[in-house]
């Protein structure tokens, strides 16, 4: 190995391991053959080892920066302290590999999910776990390829159209649902605009977010609501969609058609679901 | 040896400009842009296609757009990243940047990336190692790449050449292009001990494309890079050596952390004519003994909501 790959992973590791500095680059030291007074010029009153430390420091701290703007919610939960434990954790379990910095918190829901003690016999537990689903889902939903500046983008003033044509709706490509234990939508939506977010109470709650206009919509529905913009992701046809949902909740078709009359301008008002008016029938 | 001949490598004197930061991008979309140009962080908008790219979309409908880079990790003795370099082409496909630099650095091996700007020993091993890298660049990008010197905080004893050196033989070598970050060359001067004049006098000043001006932090100890203050007096006295050690090249004001409104932002950029016509802001160098200081602050890419 070259002197240069070996110096790179020697500052690597030193600065993505856990532990003071002082262990860390003894660690390092050992292993890569080297001596940090060596490789590093000390000042006269600033050491090779309080050097390494400006970056082995920052490190965290840049990283916990995004994690936190990426995170508010959690972190209003967790408390600023619990949180930051959780990330540092985080951080050595999955050190950042991607370019793009978006990727760093792809992960921290499952592994929350998987620090979670094993015969835990509450669920409250699982509520960071589904603040973070909630979190990471506004994050991609705000990011992905939506249907701004397409044709299929639906004008809202002709939605009646929906009463004659409904073979062209379709789920939106920016739409996320969460099946949670907890109502969370409100509570999020709290923090991020830094209203006053109580913690929400356990309660079986279906999500969505989507996006529209480049604004990012996110509710709490009915099931069967929920149950219907599933349906139609997994099968991109409404009367199929419809059966389904039926089906599911235990409802009539007539009644989830009538249900539907009602709510679908309140669906493509927020970017749930679309028409896609350059289907051919 | 294709050592550049012409001032800039042909390329434009875009005048001044800022960071296009989420902060300010709905004031953006309302308002007039004023400065000359914008500089974005091209990994923000690489896998990206919501607001952001909306707004990078507008703007550069009004002004010249550079694409500026974090993670090509040139130094880094990992393979170049193809897969990135792919996807940083083709966003430079869409928004046509008049051109695309990144830092002179390494931000980690292994595949992990720190997100950090880490220095490289100033050896020759390292400068053989990062000239083929950058040629190989250069010929992916079809363009030449600009290079940016780093803030550091450590140096090693195996460097033989001076950043100044390097950078110059670099240039040689590969005929790319340097940003000249002043505030750069401020902080590491003070953290090594040189003299920041000296290092601006010996650098290939033809081969400048564009200076990064910015405000450190003075930790007691050490300077740091934190892109989160006025621009101090002896940066803006570098700036102006730079200048005219140049004849004038493009200027761009980088405000990472703790960023002001836009029309704040606009002022402080604009403080760089009347430096040139000999009037200094008297700023001193921000202090703090806080240790909770972050040098090049990342966080502001992690724009999700806009309502
Ligand atoms: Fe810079």
């Amino acid at each position: 190995m070259s002197e240069l790959a070996n110096i790179q992973k020697w500052l690597t590791s030193i600065i993505v391991k856990p532990g003071s500095i002082n262990d860390k680059i003894i660690m390092a030291d050992q292993h890569y053959g080297l001596r940090h007074t060596e490789v590093i010029k000390p000042a006269p009153n600033f050491s090779s080892g309080e050097k390494i430390g400006i970056y082995a420091r920052g490190y965290v701290l840049r990283l916990m920066e995004c994690m936190s703007a990426e995170y508010p919610a959690l972190q209003h939960l967790l408390g600023k302290e619990l949180f930051e434990t959780f990330v540092k954790a985080y951080l050595v379990h999955s050190p950042p590999s991607s370019p793009d910095l978006y990727n760093l918190g792809a992960n921290f829901a499952a592994f929350l999910k998987a620090s979670q003690p094993k015969n835990a016999d509450s669920n409250m537990f699982d509520l960071p776990v589904e603040v973070t689903l909630l979190e990471r889902a506004i994050a991609e939903v705000s990011r992905c390829k939506g249907l701004e500046g397409t044709s299929q983008e639906t004008e809202t003033d002709d939605t009646v159209l929906y009463l004659f044509n409904t073979s062209t709706i379709r789920s939106s490509p920016c739409l996320m649902l969460l099946k949670l234990q907890f109502p969370l939508a409100g509570f999020v939506r709290s923090v991020q605009r830094g209203e006053e977010a109580t913690t929400p109470l356990t309660g079986e709650s279906f999500t969505a977010i989507s996006r529209k206009d480049y604004i990012i919509h996110m509710h709490d529905m009915e099931t069967w609501q929920w149950q219907f913009l599933k349906a139609l992701q997994d099968t991109n046809d409404y009367m199929s969609a419809i059966n389904s949902t039926a089906d599911v909740c235990g409802m009539a078709n007539s009644t989830v058609m009538a249900d539907l009359m009602l709510w679908i301008p309140v669906a493509l008002k927020f970017g749930y679901i679309y028409r896609d008016d350059n289907q051919v029938n | 040896m294709n050592t550049p001949d012409s001032k800039r490598l042909g390329l434009p004197n875009l005048g001044l400009g800022v960071g296009l930061r989420s902060k300010h991008f709905v004031h953006l979309m309302q308002n007039d842009p004023v400065v000359d140009w914008f500089e974005i962080i091209s990994e923000n908008y690489m896998n990206n296609f919501g607001y952001a790219r909306h707004v990078l979309a507008h703007v550069a409908g009004l002004r010249p757009i550079v694409m500026h880079g974090v993670s090509m990790s040139i130094g880094s003795t990992d393979s170049l990243n193809l897969d990135y370099l792919r996807q940083l082409k083709e966003l430079a496909d869409e928004v046509k940047p008049v051109w695309i630099s990144d830092h002179l650095c390494w931000t980690g091996v292994a595949h992990l990336n720190t997100h950090d700007l880490l220095p490289l020993p100033l050896t020759l091993e390292s400068l053989h190692h990062v000239a083929e890298r950058v040629n190989r660049v250069q010929d992916i990008l079809q363009r030449p790449l600009i290079l940016e010197n780093p803030s550091t905080y450590m140096e090693f004893e195996a460097s033989s050449l001076h950043e100044w050196e390097f950078m110059t033989e670099l240039v040689a070598k590969t005929g790319c292009g340097l940003l000249l970050d002043v505030n750069n060359v401020f902080v590491s001067g003070h953290n090594h001990n040189f003299d920041p004049e000296f290092y601006i006098r010996n650098i290939p000043h033809k081969a400048v494309v564009q200076i990064h001006i910015a405000g450190p932090t003075d930790c007691d100890q050490y300077y740091l890079d934190t892109h989160d203050q006025p621009v101090p007096t002896p940066v803006w006295h570098l700036y102006r050596l730079a200048q005219e050690l140049t004849g004038g090249v493009s200027t761009l004001l980088e405000w990472d952390a703790n960023i002001p409104e836009y029309p704040d932002l606009v002022a402080e950029v604009n403080k760089a004519r009347e430096v040139l016509l000999g009037n200094f802001p008297d700023v001193p160098v921000y202090r703090t003994r806080l240790a909770d200081q972050v040098s090049n602050p990342v966080d502001h890419q992690m724009q999700t909501t806009h309502e």
